[in-house]
């Protein structure tokens, strides 16, 4: 997105009449002028181009520089060939119509199609190149048409005498099935200076192939920021999530990890970011939240035997959204099969008057209800053997932390 | 009135040095800092010659110049143009400077400031200082330092305001 003035060299001696670049020489350059005068008008609004003809009757400038799109490629009409190229005069009036131009914010840049033999020697070149360098012009040089012997050389002379941190470049195209302007469009002719040419190139709804999410940043900052942002909570989320699943795989059966994963992941979906700084406060949690589903169990008159899904997934609802977590706790035990994994309850059921005195605030529970005693009971025996479960998923969640 | 260094008052966004080279460039020569360095210098680049353009955030009136360089590489022909914006090194020589300061080798490394034409630079906004050649003659000019001094226009400086007393 380098704000530039560019004056584009066009090449109309008689060696453009030529055919082995398809349709002809001349052909193929002014397609590939074309191309450059649009990608460097996109690539920055404010950027200019001229063109000028190197032979002809002499070297005559066609527009100064200009940011008219269609000025430049009406220009390109109705160019005659004919002549001998004038590479140094050419360049001179290059450097002069740039050195006019309105905006002197502008960096100046010279694109020079050579497509003739050149009769300047080296020395000549060189000096050029130099006078190119001091009033810091870069210089784009594109090879083609015309093999020349010496050619390569001195042209590759011109631009290590210009060449100031490698903004001048260098191209040389022989001839071949490819057209100019395709093979044109991958060089730093287009490319500018590493920047800006495939966002052209990619133009549409392709637009911005470099980029992440398709949208460049130097357009839409705001927005790849965003894009960004919520890329990387989503990965977070994900994240936590897994965790949380591979956590309750690691102390449950087989059978409820799907379940649980895609109940974590939902749960992950409502609760959000809170549902990390959930997990990490589940211990402490624990024992109101396995109280809370324990009475809910005995409620609902199920096994006991709930699996720690449920005490992980309690904790990670909200400690305010106890109803959302009742309702997703019952929706769970549809598909869930029994387990045996008592984990925390254990240790909420050894204070039994707290149990009995929660049964009775519960609707519906009568606590002298024989079966709900034989319930505790059960449970409370099997205290001891999960044990050593309880301390695994402790030890699990202090990981976690 | 006191000539303050008016090096505070160089627009920096608009500093131009043509001829640079990349590594060496103009604010080792100008910033506060990097000119006292004699290690830190701007070299030309493709040959002996640097045209540098300073900008200012003021209109100020130039009264000496400081220039201080190695004893070969040095500057040895420095013109001063007042107010022209945008040289380039085809047209320098189209308008007559409005000083040309000859610097020898002991004061090119001293480093001492010459005094101007105070007359010429009386509403200066910007001054470009064309480099014609070194002391040497050789392809490269190093510059430590270059320095101004003069006076702002608009700006009262108040340390310089002395109080008028009563009659």
């Amino acid at each position: 997105m380098v704000l530039e003035a560019t004056m584009i060299c066009i090449d109309n001696s008689e060696w453009m009449r030529n055919g082995d670049y398809t349709p002809s020489r001349f052909q193929a350059q002014a397609d590939a002028v074309n191309l450059i005068c649009g990608a460097k008008t996109q690539s920055n609004p404010e950027n200019t181009v001229g063109i000028l003809t190197m032979a002809g009757k002499g070297v005559r400038v066609l527009t100064t520089p200009t940011t008219d799109l269609g000025k430049l490629l009406a220009c390109m009409h109705g160019l005659e060939i004919g002549g001998e190229l004038n590479i140094a005069s050419a360049i001179q009036i290059a450097q002069l119509a740039l050195k006019h131009r309105q905006n002197k914010n502008q960096r100046q840049r010279i694109i020079v199609f050579a497509g003739s033999p050149i009769k300047y020697d080296k020395k000549m070149l060189e000096s050029i190149g130099k006078k190119l360098k001091k009033s810091s012009v870069s210089l784009d040089i594109v090879d083609f048409g015309e093999e020349d012997e010496g050619k390569p050389e001195k042209l590759e002379a011109l631009l290590t005498a210009v060449n100031n941190n490698d903004s001048s470049h260098i191209v040389h195209i022989p001839p071949g099935p490819n057209a100019l302007s395709d093979v044109l469009i991958s060089t730093p002719v287009f490319t500018g200076d590493g920047e800006g040419g495939s966002g052209f190139v990619a133009a549409g709804p392709a637009a911005g192939g470099d980029y992440d999410f398709g949208v460049d940043p130097n357009i839409d900052p705001e927005l790849a920021l965003a894009l960004r942002v919520s890329m990387e909570e989503e990965r977070a989320r994900q994240e936590a999530a897994a965790k949380r699943a591979a956590e309750v795989a690691s102390s449950q059966n087989q059978g409820d990890e799907q379940s649980s994963k895609s109940q974590d992941t939902t749960m992950a979906d409502t609760t959000g970011a809170s549902a990390a700084v959930a997990t990490d406060a589940a211990e402490p949690m624990s024992e109101v939240d396995a109280l809370l589903q324990q009475a809910i169990a005995l409620s609902m008159q199920t096994p006991a035997s709930d699996s720690a899904v449920r005490d992980t997934d309690m904790s990670e609802a909200n400690n305010e959204d106890q109803d959302l977590a009742a309702a997703l706790q019952m929706s769970m035990q549809e598909g869930e099969k029994d387990s045996s994994g008592q984990m925390d309850m254990s240790e909420v059921l050894e204070d039994q008057a707290f149990v009995s005195s929660v049964l009775a605030s519960l609707p519906g529970v009568d606590p002298n209800d024989p079966s709900v005693k034989d319930l505790l009971a059960s449970l409370h025996g099997k205290s001891e053997s999960s044990d050593q479960k309880k301390d695994e998923e402790k030890a699990a969640k202090d990981d976690e932390k | 009135m006191n000539q303050v260094d008016l090096v505070d008052f160089i627009d920096w966004s608009g500093v131009e040095c043509l001829n640079q080279n990349s590594a060496h460039s103009i604010a080792n020569a100008l910033k506060q800092g990097y000119r006292e360095d004699d290690g830190l210098n701007v070299e030309s680049d493709a040959d002996e010659q640097l045209l540098v353009y300073i900008p200012f955030l003021q209109v100020v009136k130039l009264h000496s110049l400081a220039v201080k360089g190695p004893e070969e590489e040095g500057p040895k022909t420095v013109k001063l143009y007042s107010n022209r914006e945008h040289m380039g090194f085809s047209n320098v020589n189209d308008f007559p400077p409005s000083d040309t300061v000859e610097f020898s080798a002991e004061n090119i490394q001293a480093g001492k400031p010459v005094v101007l034409k105070y007359v010429k630079f009386q509403n200066v906004r910007s001054v470009t200082i064309f480099i014609e050649d070194n002391q040497s003659g050789g392809d490269v000019t190093k510059v430590q330092k270059i320095a101004f001094f003069g006076t702002t226009v608009e700006t009262t400086d108040m340390k310089g305001l002395k109080k008028i007393e009563d009659h």
